[in-house]
This record gives C-alpha cells, sequence and structure tokens, in this order.
C-alpha cells in the first residue's frame, strides 16, 4: 500500500513577491510554517502584511515566486482544495441583511467538512444571537461571528489577519479564547498578523518581522527573546562610543550611555564592547517582543 | 496567576516557575496530578505547545514524570525540588540587589543592614501571606 505523504509545511512560500507598478510590496518572501503551529507575522503598517495574507489565500496572484499552502500551488488550487484554509479578514465579509443564523446556513452549505456541534458551540461561547441581523452587530460580534464561520468548517490551516485590531480588551479575550480553544481541540496551522505583540508572544510558537515588504527576522519566538539583548554600556570618561558589535539592530547614545539592541547576543558580544577600553560597565536586559520589535523597525528607519 | 506577556522573559520558563511555585506552596503534592496541557494551556491562555515545552523541561529536571495515558504527577521528590529552585531564585534576587548597590556605590555593611529593613517590613505581608 502506498501512503500519500502529508507536506511537512502548512505554509511554504519562496522568493513570493508582490509588485504593483514601481512599488515592491513584498519582496523575496521565504516562509516556512511547520503544520500543527502558531506563526505569528508583526510589522508597521504598510509593511505589506495584507498583501503576504492575500497571496497565501490566492486571493492575489503574486508577481513571482512560489506559494504553497498545504503542499499545493495555492492559485491553481481548486475551490475544493481551498476549503482546508480559514480565513478571518479585519472586517469579516459576510452579507450585512442576514440574520446571523442565515449567514451561518449560507457558509454551511459550501462546506462537507462543517461541524455542526462545534458551531453551536461557538455561538453559545461567543454569546451570538441567531435572530440578530448582520448589519446590526456591534464590531466584536461581527469579529466574532467571523471567526465562528472560518472555525466551523474544520480547516487545516486558519489564517488571521489582525482580526482583533479595534476591540476592546474584553472582547479580543473572548476572540482569543476561541482560537485558542480551537488549538487546543486538534493540532492546527495558525497564521496570525497582528499588531498586539503581547497577543502573539502567548500565542506564537514563531513569529516573523516584516518591514518595506521584507522579512527582517523570522525565527521561533522563544528563540528571539532569547537571543535578543539590551545592552547597557557606560563609556569611561572622554570615550565615545566604539564600533557597535555584529548583530546590533539599534543603538543610541546620550552622555556616558551608550544603548544597544543586539540580536543574537552571547558572551563573545560583551568581550566585543569591552576590547578597545573605552566601555568601563556593561548591563545586559531583557526585552519583550514589543521592545524587540520596535529597536528592529527604528534601527531600520535610522540606517535608511 | 497569570502570564505576563509584556514580561521580557520567555512565556515557557514562567509556566515553569508558576508550576514549581503552586507544588512548593502546597497547591499540588507529591504523587498528585497537575493540570493537562488543553486546561493549562486555556486556564494561562497560551499556546498548548508552550505548556507541553514547559513540562518536558519540568520532567526533565525530575519535578513532574509522566504516567501514561493519565497525565502528569507531582514526583515524591518534586516538593523538596521546588522548594531548593524558588532558594535559588531568591538567591538570584540578592545578586541583583548586590549588583545595583555595587554599582551605585553602596558598600556591603549598608546593604546587610537593608535587607535586614526590607525583611522587617516585608515579614508581617509574608506571614499573612501563607
Amino acid at each position: 500500500m502506498t501512503q500519500v505523504s502529508e507536506p511537512m509545511f502548512a505554509i511554504e512560500t519562496v522568493g513570493m513577491t508582490k509588485r504593483f507598478g514601481t512599488c515592491t510590496a513584498v519582496d523575496e518572501l521565504d516562509l516556512r510554517i511547520p503544520r500543527g503551529t502558531v506563526f505569528g507575522l508583526i510589522g508597521p503598517n504598510g509593511a505589506g502584511k495584507s498583501t503576504t495574507i492575500r497571496m497565501l489565500m490566492g486571493l492575489s496572484r503574486p508577481t513571482c515566486g512560489v506559494v504553497k499552502v498545504l503542499g499545493e500551488h495555492v492559485i491553481d488550487c481548486p475551490t475544493t482544495r481551498k476549503a482546508r484554509i480559514g480565513y478571518v479578514p479585519e472586517t469579516p465579509s459576510v452579507y450585512r441583511w442576514m440574520k446571523v443564523d442565515e449567514a451561518v446556513r449560507f457558509c454551511r452549505s459550501f462546506y462537507d467538512t462543517w461541524n455542526d456541534e462545534l458551531c453551536s458551540r461557538l455561538k453559545t461561547l461567543f454569546e451570538l444571537n441567531g435572530e440578530k441581523v448582520v448589519g446590526s452587530l456591534s464590531k466584536g460580534s461581527l469579529a466574532k461571528l467571523g471567526l465562528l464561520l472560518a472555525i466551523s468548517p474544520e480547516p487545516e490551516v486558519l489564517i488571521l489577519d489582525e482580526p482583533t485590531a479595534g476591540l476592546d480588551p474584553l472582547v479580543r479575550e473572548e476572540f482569543l479564547d476561541g482560537v485558542l480553544a480551537e488549538i487546543c481541540r486538534r493540532p492546527q496551522t495558525v497564521f496570525l498578523s497582528s499588531h498586539t505583540l503581547g497577543d502573539v508572544q502567548r500565542l506564537a510558537d514563531s513569529v516573523g518581522i516584516l518591514h518595506e515588504g521584507r522579512l527582517l527576522v523570522s525565527s521561533s519566538t522563544d528563540q528571539l527573546l532569547a537571543s535578543t539583548k539590551r545592552l547597557r554600556a557606560v563609556l569611561r570618561d572622554g570615550a565615545s562610543p566604539a564600533l557597535a558589535p555584529p548583530g546590533t539592530i539599534w543603538q543610541g547614545s546620550e552622555h556616558r550611555e551608550w544603548s544597544l539592541t543586539v540580536h543574537g547576543f552571547s558572551e563573545s558580544t560583551i568581550e566585543f564592547l569591552r576590547r578597545d577600553g573605552s566601555v568601563e560597565h556593561v548591563e545586559v536586559l531583557d526585552l519583550n517582543l514589543e521592545e524587540i520589535f520596535k529597536d528592529f523597525i527604528k534601527g531600520r528607519r535610522l540606517s535608511a | 496567576m497569570n502570564i505576563d506577556s509584556e514580561k521580557a522573559s520567555p512565556i515557557f520558563i514562567q509556566i515553569q516557575d508558576y508550576i514549581r511555585r503552586a507544588v512548593a506552596a502546597g497547591v499540588y503534592k507529591p504523587g498528585e496530578a497537575i493540570p493537562s496541557l488543553r486546561a493549562m494551556a486555556i486556564k494561562l491562555k497560551v499556546n498548548p505547545n508552550t505548556v507541553k515545552r514547559a513540562y518536558q523541561e519540568l520532567e526533565r529536571a525530575g519535578l513532574i514524570k509522566a504516567r501514561k495515558g493519565v497525565g502528569m504527577f507531582v514526583t515524591p521528590d518534586g516538593a523538596a525540588g521546588a522548594k531548593r529552585h524558588a532558594e535559588g531564585m531568591v538567591v538570584d534576587c540578592f545578586l541583583d540587589g548586590i549588583r545595583i548597590a555595587h554599582s551605585a556605590g553602596i558598600d556591603p555593611s549598608r546593604v546587610r543592614s537593608l535587607f535586614e529593613e526590607a525583611s522587617m517590613r516585608e515579614l508581617p505581608v509574608a506571614k499573612e501571606a501563607i
């Protein structure tokens, strides 16, 4: 008996590029997201996150490069296969004139894999009233309805494009509880883009930082936190900052204090700083994901 | 207990610390089960893969042990190990304080008296917390 092996990566892109005229929105992106893991894509506004997601969904054709989801070229993928990908955009597009239950029945008709029990459980969890007209839902309820409609067909890959943008903290938590319960229920690949970096740090196995269409870093979340440090060096009288150590992503100095953020930090980073004798004392500080993100972007802007 | 995603320390370390403290405090006693991966992930609102990693590390450290198909249990030596680990954390905090004192030019005898003062201030609170 021959067994067809499942591809190792749920999402794989090689040199994925999107140009609009002379503007390159996404520039040779290489992504490899293993099955059953959560990937967080973070980047400032206009970095190319949504364009990336639209290409992963097959909604936009890349100018060049390869985009595979669940082992298949997404652009040529038949609709039945695309049903294995769930998608929640920032503003879910559901017919506004339908009642919630009608919208559920409407979407249900497109899928063979729809799980009624899961759907009704989510409806209860999210406190969605089936009789309410979609157009009258609050932003939070609409977001939760979008998630319910994306999860109920039990997709193998769930793509969330800034799903909690503009939601109040309570609704955001309910929304994330829904995602988390789903990840706990069965192994699932989740691709999440978000500006709420605390949520990304909590949920993502690995993260990528996108800036001007390019990935500045792509790493396991723990590895990124463990290897990116802020160094606070005190300079000797009259000394000025020397050459920054390898891996420096941002630096600034004021009076006798020289601050640097180093990606790929090790003991040799400190030796490097001390070697010309201009540094008197070095303190090493941990950073959270938000601080690391900001330093990567600020460093890029300074060097541009 | 809340996992603090604003904190710089990786979440799998925070989960380990949380369980170690719970074991040291007797919330989970030797021979008792700790919550399942799923239950812990939902409780702490974190990715279950991260909880799995924390549990693996704790198993490697001998604090908990898996019983196939049943769950994770605190080992007979788990409570003592958790307490030793807590002592290590206390020493780390002292070292942080000593480094701050050193860089600010505070001499060791003054550091000791500051420690005594802090203990006196915190003691009633700590007793109440137990």
